[in-house]
């Protein structure tokens, strides 16, 4: 009896036909409260829009409000490994390699000689491209220097399309992040990348070779004005080639950006001015 | 009238409850109709003989040891068996599991389950679950314990009340008359007792000098009664030849055969039938279950709506249990159990200090939806303590004071029939002071003697000073005591004047008795002849003082003739030769167990709280119905049935009972009410005085209250009174006059005995009851901005908003205070004028208060939050455009070059530090309009203006969570410790439009509310 009731009840509560009542509520009750939040939601989302739009009235067009949180830009390698920053591959075996060579290929494309000088400006070396804005007067869009695929040599894919993979004598691509205005370095001593191994793999890791030489970035790429300003901004490089590692074993390497001007990065952040991956050819002879 | 008054109602109550309650009481169990019906004494009625034979006994020799030791093993000791109590354990479980905790432990175990499916299927699994699985459980654990601890802490004051001092009695066994303790005794013993003995079992008198007992936690009757080995009455209750275990033998002297031991006696069935009674949930646990149902489905709605959402939006099965589940647990407002339980708690505090100890915390609130409360008289409404109200005499009735403190008016004193008065009541009374008391207040001075003969000393000693100066100055030469037959007592002085040889005879009694007595009244001073105008004068003031419900006496003197009664003249008390009619007739003078001087300030404001205040005692109708008179329970020009008829002049019968808002039912015509004219009568009166109810009628009537839909207190300090104390919804029992029982079956304690304390109790019942709504909807209203993050994390998918520590932090740590600080927030209004809520339809939690907290006040804080949310990010390069989509990226562990709106790049780290920067605003943006919302729940309808910003507690808790925030903000470490960053002081300032808002809406939200009483608004906004 008591569940019949109950479930009575609840019938009732869904559809009263007596009252006419949907839910506990006449139709033009529903059609109240719903005319109610309809306004209350829409005036509300007005005043988000304005709150927002006030708010991005504030910002710069071409520089972050904040940017403490760069102050240690972050290094990258190509061919991007996976979430295990790992590069493994068999020498032998072309397929276990091709797609880092393909990687690098459609990497390095935008680089090409012919493209940067078509759209890129040759730059005065070993000096910062600075190019103010006279006052109000935004000195836009700003050129960018080229940065040519030749200087990688034989790290360019040009000579060798395989960037040494296949020879075991593999090139890594290092990439430092773009952070608008940053001038790394000091008294125009240019910031330079270096690779090394991690603690007990020193006597593994062999020769290396930098391009451009020394690992060098040019001061003259820097700095950067933001994708808004500098459209074609070609962003510098260094490739790294293991000339002799030892095969078949565990490579840790660790590269890192040297400059006066670049706090080392926290603890946490792996991969804020310095990079780490693991590096392993296999061999089959 | 007079002495003859009590036996007339005696008649009445023939058979007064048979087998008719057990009829009504559908679903108890056989035992406990058992226990409801009529008390199964048969001993009064045979003969001495008879019951010895029985109980094998010898009626001067007792029992033989050897057969007091065969019952002893047979009937079990003559003890009351303890009412089972709940070990420790099982109380813990229920704080542990009860209630509230159970949505904790539900949303702790889908964490668990949430967890175990994310670590079954992922590498890495965020360990957010696990951390808030552990959290809630955490919290449950401590606040039960908390709650425990509390409850214990009452118990123990409970604990105190205890009297442990093992009782004596006096037993006659093989002739010999031994004291052997009251456990051991059995049927059958021969047993002495004498006055100030407590009874040690229920026994069946076989013969007693003047021997009366204190039957008022049984009965009700503030009058002792006497006892003597005839059977005077059918019903074991009122025959005078029983006398019943735990009363109080008051004076005299009386030996009797043990008829029941232990819980076979009347006081041992109903302490059984109380404890068997089963007790329903109270009001605010009722309350809490429909808020967890309602918490449930807005959760369950939430979360199946967007698993559904996540599946269209192609998330995976797995991804969209784990939604499902985060977004049910995201609904559990982890902080309100504590916060609910901490206001309890002071408040139960809060009430203790005013004399009112709460034995459950759930109780506290109870008196505050209290629609009717049932009154036990004597003790709880009365003082328990014959005084003497009125005094007749010169032909005018004069009013005592009777009030605790002395602090009523005087009447005049000066007359000279006045002092001869007192000389009469002074002399012709065997009361006395107990020595050592000369510090105590005259009206708390312990006396040895009987009730009214104490009144007597008490108001001579209070008006005339010293009685015993006065008894020394006329020494007594005789002395014929009270008894039933004379009506009267006399005894003869000598006189003051050492002069004077003539002897002073003073006799008081029976009114008519003594009034047959005299010949002449004395008026001004002066005999004046007792003419039929004087007789006249006479009865009607008896009348008018019997019809206050007060017992009179009547008090007469003669100054005996010296020549026939000279100096040394042996008055023979036995064979009486002297003269004791024509004697001089000085006034009446009558007493009554007067009301507690707070009680019908008391009752008043019950009443304007529209709380139904119902009398229901054991005394008799007359008397009940004077102290309802007096106290304001029969409101002044309400008249019952009675009253109209004889007002009218009418038969009883032809009144409309529908006139009469009043109405005295005596509890023999209520064993004939069918269920229909019980529920008539409640419904239809609103003054109701029950009077010479059993315990188990007082059950019935709580029940009947109970069936109307009345959530029912009753106080009570006797062992009659506990079944009607455990079944109501509260059961309030007197601390210093209660007894045990009483106080082991109530809920609540009034530690100074005082009726009024009830009235702090509604009064702080009904405020938490306010509060706690106010401290909820400040809870849930957070609870919107908590969950939205996740969703729009869902559906839009941007990165995170909202982390489930800063949740935590939120819930847990800020919210505490401001929340608990509620709890002290004064009433808005007078909340004694208003009527009781209405259980069925005034919630704690309805959906009104939903539809503000999470429909209104909730989205305008979300959105303050998610303002922070995208200025930090925008700030940082993030614009909004950008990031709707931007999760997968984002979250993508091996992504270090992920590029900004102005083509920046950052690496996961540097962007996990932004987005955990954006928890904290959001957290601190919450905050910030947990500001706004603290000062909107402070008032339901009242503007802030009018309410002020009085509360200390809110104000320090505004500041503690603001610098809480701050700490946790800027305090070094926190970045590891629970991933908080500092703040730009800027996006402190992000939620202040949002704060404003809140306050305006809502301030414009209560002042259309006032505007529009019963508009629109209040229907739908007014929680």
């Amino acid at each position: 009896m008591a569940k019949d009731g109950e479930k009575s009840d609840w019938k009732e509560f869904l559809w009263n036909p007596r009252t006419r009542e949907f839910l506990g509520r006449t139709a033009s009750s529903w059609g109240l409260i719903f005319l109610f939040y309809l306004i209350f939601y829409t005036c509300l989302a007005g005043m988000f829009a304005l709150t927002m739009y006030v708010m991005l009235q504030t910002l710069d067009e071409h520089r972050p409000t904040w940017q403490d949180r760069l102050s240690t830009p972050g290094l990258v390698i190509r061919p991007r490994a996976d979430d295990t920053f790992e590069i493994v591959y068999t020498k032998e075996d072309t397929e276990s390699w091709d797609l880092y060579a393909q990687t690098l290929d459609k990497f390095l494309q935008p680089y090409n000689d012919s493209l940067q000088a078509q759209k890129n400006h040759e730059c005065a070396p070993d000096k910062y491209f600075i190019q103010e804005d006279s006052g109000e007067v935004k000195n836009n869009p700003k050129r960018s220097c080229q940065f040519n695929r030749t200087v990688l040599q034989s790290c360019s894919g040009i000579d060798d399309r395989y960037y040494g993979y296949r020879e075991g004598q593999p090139c890594i691509i290092i990439k430092l992040n773009r952070v608008i205005g940053l001038l790394p370095g000091k008294d125009n001593q240019a910031p330079y990348v270096t690779c090394a191994a991690k603690k007990d793999d020193a006597d593994k890791i062999g020769e290396l070779i930098y391009f451009p030489p020394n690992g060098t970035i040019n001061s003259m790429y820097f700095p950067y004005y933001g994708k808004k300003a500098q459209v074609n901004y070609s962003q510098p490089l260094v490739a790294v080639k293991f000339l002799n590692i030892t095969h078949n074993e565990d490579v840790n390497i660790e590269c890192k950006i040297n400059a006066e001007n670049i706090p080392v990065g926290g603890e946490r952040d792996k991969f804020a001015g310095r990079v780490s991956f693991k590096l392993r050819i296999n061999s089959k002879n | 009238m007079g002495y003859g008054k009590s036996d007339s109602y005696r008649v009445a109550t023939t058979q007064d409850k048979d087998d008719r309650s057990p009829k009504k009481k559908k679903g108890a169990t056989k035992d406990m109709d058992d226990l409801k019906k009529e008390v199964p004494i048969t001993e009064h009625k045979m003969s001495v003989e008879e019951v010895c034979r029985k109980f094998q006994t010898d009626l001067v020799q007792g029992l033989t040891n050897a057969k007091a030791a065969e019952f002893l093993l047979r009937d079990g000791p003559n003890a009351l068996t303890p009412p089972p109590t709940t070990p420790e354990w099982v109380k813990f479980c229920r704080q542990l599991f009860g209630g509230f905790s159970i949505l904790l432990w539900t949303g702790a175990i889908l964490c668990f389950l949430a967890y175990a499916i994310q670590a079954a299927t992922e590498d890495e699994p965020a360990g957010d679950n696990l951390y808030l699985g552990i959290v809630l459980t955490a919290v449950v654990v401590i606040t039960g314990c908390f709650s425990y601890f509390q409850e214990a802490k009452s118990s123990k004051i409970m604990e105190s009340f205890k009297n442990m001092v093992p009782q004596q009695a006096l037993v006659i066994r093989e002739g010999e008359k031994v004291q052997i303790n009251a456990e051991e005794v059995v049927a059958g013993d021969l047993i002495e007792v004498k006055g100030g003995d407590r009874i040690p079992a229920d026994i069946r008198v076989t013969s007693a000098h003047g021997c009366k007992v204190d039957n008022s936690s049984l009965t009700g009757e503030s009058e002792p009664q006497s006892r003597s080995p005839d059977c005077t009455h059918d019903n074991p209750l009122e025959t005078r030849n029983v006398a019943f275990f735990s009363t109080n033998c008051v004076e005299g002297t009386a030996r009797g055969i043990v008829i029941c031991t232990g819980d076979r006696t009347v006081m041992g069935r109903i302490a059984t039938l109380t404890s068997g009674l089963e007790t329903g949930k109270t009001p605010i646990a009722v309350e809490i279950e429909h808020f967890i149902h309602i918490i449930t489905g807005v959760a369950v709605f939430l979360g199946v709506t967007f698993f559904i959402l996540a599946i269209i939006l192609g998330y995976t099965w797995l991804e969209a249990v784990i939604f499902l589940i985060g977004i049910i647990v995201a609904n559990v407002p982890e902080g309100l159990l504590a916060t609910v339980t901490v206001c309890l708690t002071l408040t139960a505090k809060r009430m203790a200090k005013k004399n009112c100890l709460v034995k459950n915390l759930e109780a506290v609130e109870t008196l505050g939806s209290t629609s009717t409360i049932c009154s036990d008289k004597t003790g709880t409404l009365t003082q328990n303590r014959m005084t003497v109200a009125h005094m007749w005499f010169d032909n005018q009735i004069h009013e005592a004071d009777t009030t605790e403190d002395q602090s009523g008016a005087a009447f005049d004193k000066s007359s000279v029939t006045w002092l001869s008065l007192s000389r009469v009541a002074a002399l012709c009374n065997r009361a006395q002071f107990k020595a050592g008391q000369d510090s105590v207040s005259i009206l708390k001075r312990d006396v040895a003697g009987d009730a009214s003969e104490s009144a007597l000393l008490k108001c001579i000693e209070l008006s005339c000073g010293s009685v015993r100066m006065m008894r020394d100055k006329n020494k007594k030469v005789a002395e014929i005591p009270f008894n039933s037959t004379n009506k009267y007592q006399l005894s003869v002085h000598e006189t003051e004047d050492p002069n004077d040889n003539r002897y002073l005879l003073v006799m008081k009694g029976a009114p008519e008795r003594i009034l047959d007595r005299c010949s002449t009244i004395m008026l001004q001073g002066k005999e004046q002849p007792m003419d039929e105008e004087m007789k006249e004068a006479f009865q009607n003031a008896y009348m008018e003082l019997g019809g206050l419900g007060e017992r009179v006496l009547g008090f007469c003197h003669l100054l005996l003739p010296e020549d026939q009664y000279p100096k040394g003249f042996a008055f023979d008390t036995d064979d009486v030769n002297f003269q004791t009619d024509n004697l001089c007739f000085v006034g009446l003078m009558s007493m009554i167990d007067p009301p507690r001087a707070a009680v019908p300030d008391a009752v008043g404001k019950c009443r304007s709280a529209g709380i139904k205040v119902i009398m229901v005692t054991g005394d008799h109708p007359i008397t009940a119905k004077a102290i309802a008179k007096g106290v304001g329970i029969i409101s002044e020009g309400n008249e019952t049935v009675e009253d109209i008829a004889a007002r009218l002049n009418i038969p009883v019968s032809q009144v409309n009972p529908r006139d009469a808002k009043a109405c005295v039912i005596h509890g023999s015509d209520l064993k004939d009410l069918s269920q229909d004219q019980m529920d008539d009568i409640l419904r239809n009166h609103t003054e109701i005085v029950f009077a010479r109810t059993s315990p188990q009628q007082k059950l019935i009537i709580v029940e009947g209250c109970q069936r109307l839909g009345a959530i029912v207190a009753v106080t009570g300090d006797g062992v009659n009174d506990s079944p009607a104390l455990k079944k109501a919804d509260i059961g309030v029992a007197m601390g210093i006059s209660g007894s045990d029982v009483s106080k082991q079956a109530a809920d609540m304690i009034l530690l100074d005995d005082n009726f009024a304390s009830i009235v702090t109790g509604v009064e702080e019942g009904r405020l938490i009851f306010d509060n706690l709504k106010k401290s909820i909807a400040y809870t849930l209203t957070s609870n919107i901005p908590e969950i939205t993050p996740f969703l729009f994390f869902i559906i839009v998918n941007i990165p995170l908003p909202l982390g489930t520590i800063t949740i935590l932090c939120i819930d847990l740590g800020t919210d505490m205070v401001p929340a608990i600080s509620l709890a002290y927030e004064a009433a808005e209004s007078d909340i004694m004028k208003r009527q009781p809520r209405n259980p069925s339809r005034d919630k704690l939690v309805n959906e009104r208060l939903i539809s503000i907290a999470y429909g209104q006040i909730g989205m305008i804080q979300a959105l303050g939050g998610f303002f922070s949310y995208f200025v930090i990010l925008a700030e940082n390069g993030f614009l909004p455009s950008q990031l709707v989509g931007i999760r997968l990226n984002w979250d993508d562990r091996s992504l270090n070059d992920l590029e900004d709106s102005y083509g920046q790049q950052w690496t996961y780290e540097q962007r996990k530090i932004v987005e955990f920067t954006c928890h904290t605003a959001f957290f601190v943006s919450i905050v910030v309009v947990q500001w706004a919302d603290l000062i909107i729940c402070k008032t339901r309808r009242n503007s802030v203006f009018q309410q002020g910003m009085k509360n200390k507690i809110l104000i320090f808790g505004l500041f503690e969570e603001t610098a809480l925030a701050a700490f946790l903000s800027y305090c070094p470490g926190m970045d590891v410790a629970l991933r908080m960053y500092p703040l730009k002081p800027t996006w402190w300032f992000c939620a202040f439009p949002y704060s404003f808002l809140i306050f305006v809406y809502d301030e414009a939200r209560k002042l259309i509310l006032r505007r529009n009483p019963g508009g629109w608004v209040e229907k739908e906004t007014y929680y």
